[in-house]
């Protein structure tokens, strides 16, 4: 560069053009993460079927979508959670509380289904609307603690209502969320299908979702720029509540009746599918579709190795060296090239 | 054995996109009082790093005792006899005095490794007596008075046989009387042989106390002198340097009709009684020591600190500002001082950044335009000058001014009328700043009021039209550009007048 040059790109006054296009390139488009979890999904396809002639059984594989779909609803708001650099480890006892109060209404007090399960969606939302209210309001108290609060106070009410009963005799047409099938296909997958489409487009597409990755990265710069930081914040716990409603809706419809105790540990299924998505734990990263693969990678691995006979325990075990190793990987320094590639592209 | 107990050649000391220390000299006497001035971000808090080994200097060599030494961490600097007492204190609120004292070097019994608590409580009681102080050794540090603290950390450097005692800013927080205690307690240390170096705004500080007096000035080494060979005059000049005319543009604008009108603002325990007006087109300075309560009135006007009494009009509609966005919605816009934790997403683009404060102008029922957002973007920061490769670059690899810049870019995203430029230029090159400067004063003549705090008593008088100085949270005093001087300001924003020409 001769001295010239370098004068004037040192000059601060210099008209200089930016590009607003991006460079198209194939090694960044092939160097995502969600490439890798592709990769591991069809890996966990090819093993089940090698080891187990019945794994490609068409209805067996249906059977097992409808199982590990129903708590799959509350993994989109949880990724939006995380992004926002929160956790909500009440999410299973919302379930649980919100089918209860939906059965009891029904059955005990006679309200039509219909307006049951209303009733089950409000509930849903009011126990998010809490967390919201709760994290927002006492801002010492990290998000862990003040769901770890309501998860007990969720399920402890569901406990009192219900009494550790169950509760069913739901009408026939109710089994429809669970076991309907709209042309072939589970009508939960359908339900499953528009939601992703729906979140996808909220996280990625809105000024919704672009104040929720503002905040993640930075809540302080968020709110000097005038964002509404605890009003977003409200909101996506909210529709973590809803979402929880939603599987406590499919899932009494598919088990015929409900518990106290149902959908205990879900929490932690959906936070595992969450950061096995790439999903950043320290927050403001992370895209939607990487975490609905992962729902469908963890399903499929759990139902294949029920096929051959693996005890849960070793299922707990293999699932937990698998997200392990998905968060681990990219902070090992052997992959540090493949990180950057994949920082950039999360930006 | 050397004549000096710590000596340093030419440090530079250089972070992406500033040169923080541009080869700086110090030598330091043994029991000798050493004042280290400077206008704020002149270099000194990087300086003391390097002595207490948090930075390693890029070029120039330390000697301690006439060897040459080199430290890779604080614990070094600390085992060598190097102890730092900080404006803010640093400390274990929630722990004893004594556990303070004692924090890293802990007594404890040679065999079983038990902590000592009766002889670590003696010895913090021993050593706070002969800073004639009486603080139980048994309270919590969080109890204590800031001028307590700063006590307590003096005890906790004599614990550790500290020979070199930095105070940086001691006084800042402290009452007449306390800093007085202040003094005599340096003396007392001075007078065992401990050395002392001393960062003070104040000049009553370092005429009452130093004997020798090191000035630096925009990352460099401008001298050094004992306390009776140079004149106050001489020294302000010192510190201040460079021609006026030179850095700052012409100001020509006219100004408009009244914009903003504050009456009697007030929050308890921040600041009182603060009113002024604005008009189209002017530039208010706002300056006062760090402290004054500049940044609170400023926050307060944006809607982040909440006020307990006072008005504030805007274009001479009475209103009431509970949060940000209902600030950037009736036109006011702030920068914030600390550009990196308020003012941007470091990790996001450029793009992104210019557009969060207004996301509102890209969005069409809930949908965000990205295509209108780019093109936007990029004649924005084309007519700021980012010095960029493309609007998708990441801010974090911009250097100072440039980051700044895209700061600036964020406010003319949304309507405003009134800026507030929270020290816009802080830690930004001096190239750089001339560009802000001319931005600014563009602004102006555009049409926008625009409030400018800054500490920086030279870009104050340049660039405004008029001066609000602020001492303890009130505004002194209001100057004209006409016949503002540095001395005015001086004297305003000072609780005690510098002397003339001590000697």
């Amino acid at each position: 560069m001769t001295m010239a040059q370098k004068a004037i790109d040192q000059s601060e006054y210099v008209q200089r053009t930016l590009k607003d296009t991006q460079d198209f390139s194939w090694k960044k488009f092939f160097l995502q993460w969600e490439w890798l979890l592709i990769l591991v999904f069809f890996l966990v396809l090819v093993i089940n079927t090698n080891l187990s002639p019945f794994f490609l059984n068409g209805a067996g594989l249906r059977d097992a979508t409808m199982i590990f779909l129903d708590k799959a609803f509350i993994v989109f708001p949880m990724v939006m959670i995380m992004i926002l650099r929160d956790i909500d480890i009440s999410v299973g006892s919302t379930v649980a509380l919100s089918s209860v109060i939906m059965a009891t209404l029904y059955n005990d007090f006679g309200l039509p289904m219909g307006a049951a399960l209303g009733a089950c969606l409000l509930v849903g939302a009011l126990c998010g609307l809490v967390n919201g209210l709760l994290i927002v309001k006492f801002k010492e108290l990290s998000a862990v603690i003040v769901t770890l609060g309501t998860m007990i106070l969720y399920r402890g009410i569901a406990y009192i209502i219900l009494e550790d009963q169950a509760s069913g005799n739901f009408p026939a047409w109710f089994s429809f969320f669970g076991w309907g099938n709209i042309g072939g296909i589970p009508f939960i997958l359908i339900v499953f299908a528009v939601l992703a489409v729906v979140f996808t487009l909220l996280l990625h597409k809105t000024t919704f979702g672009r104040q929720v990755f503002a905040m993640g990265n930075n809540t302080t710069a968020s709110r000097f720029s005038g964002v509404q930081v605890d009003k977003v914040k409200v909101i996506v716990f909210t529709l973590a509540g809803i979402m929880a409603a939603i599987t406590a809706i499919f899932l009494a419809s598919r088990m015929g009746s409900t518990r106290p105790n149902v959908a205990t540990m879900y929490e932690l299924d959906v936070i595992a599918m969450v950061a096995l998505g790439g999903i950043s734990t320290a927050g403001g990263k992370g895209r939607m579709v990487g975490a609905i693969i992962a729902v469908f990678i963890l399903g499929y691995l759990q139902y294949g190795l029920g096929l051959i006979n693996i005890p849960s325990q070793t299922m707990l075990v293999i699932t937990g060296l698998l997200l392990l190793a998905a968060v681990g990987i990219p902070k090992l320094n052997v992959s540090r090239k493949f990180k950057r590639f994949r920082r950039k592209q999360l930006e | 054995m050397s004549e000096y107990v710590l000596e340093l050649k030419g440090i530079t000391k250089r972070f992406p996109g500033v040169t923080a220390l541009d080869n700086v000299h110090f030598k330091l006497k043994p029991g000798e009082i050493h004042a280290l001035m400077g206008e704020n971000g002149a270099g000194k808090s990087t300086f003391i790093k390097v002595i207490t080994g948090v930075h390693a200097p890029d070029e120039g060599e330390i000697f301690l005792n006439g060897e040459k030494v080199e430290f890779s961490s604080p614990n070094d600097a600390q085992a060598v006899g190097i102890a730092a007492i900080y404006q803010h204190v640093t400390n274990y609120p929630d722990l004893s005095v004594t556990e303070n004292i004692f924090m890293g070097h802990e007594k404890t019994h040679k065999l079983t490794g038990r902590l000592l608590w009766k002889e670590m409580h003696e010895e913090a009681r021993k050593v706070l007596r002969s800073l004639s102080s009486s603080i139980d050794p048994k309270a919590e540090m969080g109890s204590l008075s800031v001028a307590q603290q700063q006590i307590v950390e003096i005890a906790k450097a004599i614990s550790t046989h500290a020979r070199i005692i930095i105070m940086d800013e001691p006084t800042a927080a402290l009452t007449s009387r306390e800093s007085e205690e202040l003094y005599k307690i340096a003396e007392s240390l001075r007078d065992r042989g401990a050395s002392i170096i001393f960062i003070s705004h104040r000049f009553e500080d370092m005429y009452r106390l130093a004997s020798q007096v090191t000035v630096l000035r925009d990352a460099k080494y401008i001298g050094s002198w004992g306390i009776n060979e140079i004149s106050n005059d001489a020294l302000i000049v010192a510190m201040v340097g460079r021609e006026i005319n030179q850095v700052f543009p012409d100001r020509n604008g006219e100004l408009g009709e009244k914009l903003l009108e504050v009456e009697g603002l007030s929050k308890a325990g921040y600041f009182a009684d603060i009113s002024f007006t604005l008009r189209k087109g002017e530039i208010l300075g706002l300056t006062g020591l760090v402290g004054a309560g500049r940044t609170e009135v400023c926050q307060a006007l944006f809607g982040i600190m909440p006020y307990d009494k006072g008005t504030i009009e805007l274009k001479g509609q009475k209103v009431n500002i509970q949060s940000p966005k209902e600030a950037i919605r009736l036109g006011i816009g702030y920068l914030p001082e600390d550009r990196q934790l308020q003012g941007l997403v470091l990790q996001w683009s450029i793009g992104r950044n210019i557009t969060l404060s207004a996301l509102k102008k890209f969005d069409t029922k809930g949908w965000l335009n990205e295509k209108k957002e780019h093109a936007f973007t990029k004649n924005l920061a084309e007519k700021m000058h980012v010095k960029a490769n493309s609007i998708f670059d990441l801010v974090s690899s911009l250097s100072g001014g440039n980051q700044q810049k895209v700061a600036v870019a964020k406010l003319l995203t949304a309507q405003l009328d009134v800026i507030i430029l929270d020290e816009p230029t802080k830690g930004v090159d001096v190239g750089a700043k001339t560009a802000i400067y001319e931005i600014i004063n563009e602004l102006a003549a555009q049409g926008y009021g625009i409030i400018l705090v800054s500490s920086e008593m030279l870009e104050v008088i340049g660039m405004s039209d008029r001066i609000a100085v602020m001492r303890a949270g009130r505004i002194t005093t209001i100057l004209d550009r006409e016949t503002v001087t540095q001395e005015k300001i001086l004297e305003a924003s000072m609780a005690d007048k510098p002397k003339k020409n001590v000697g």
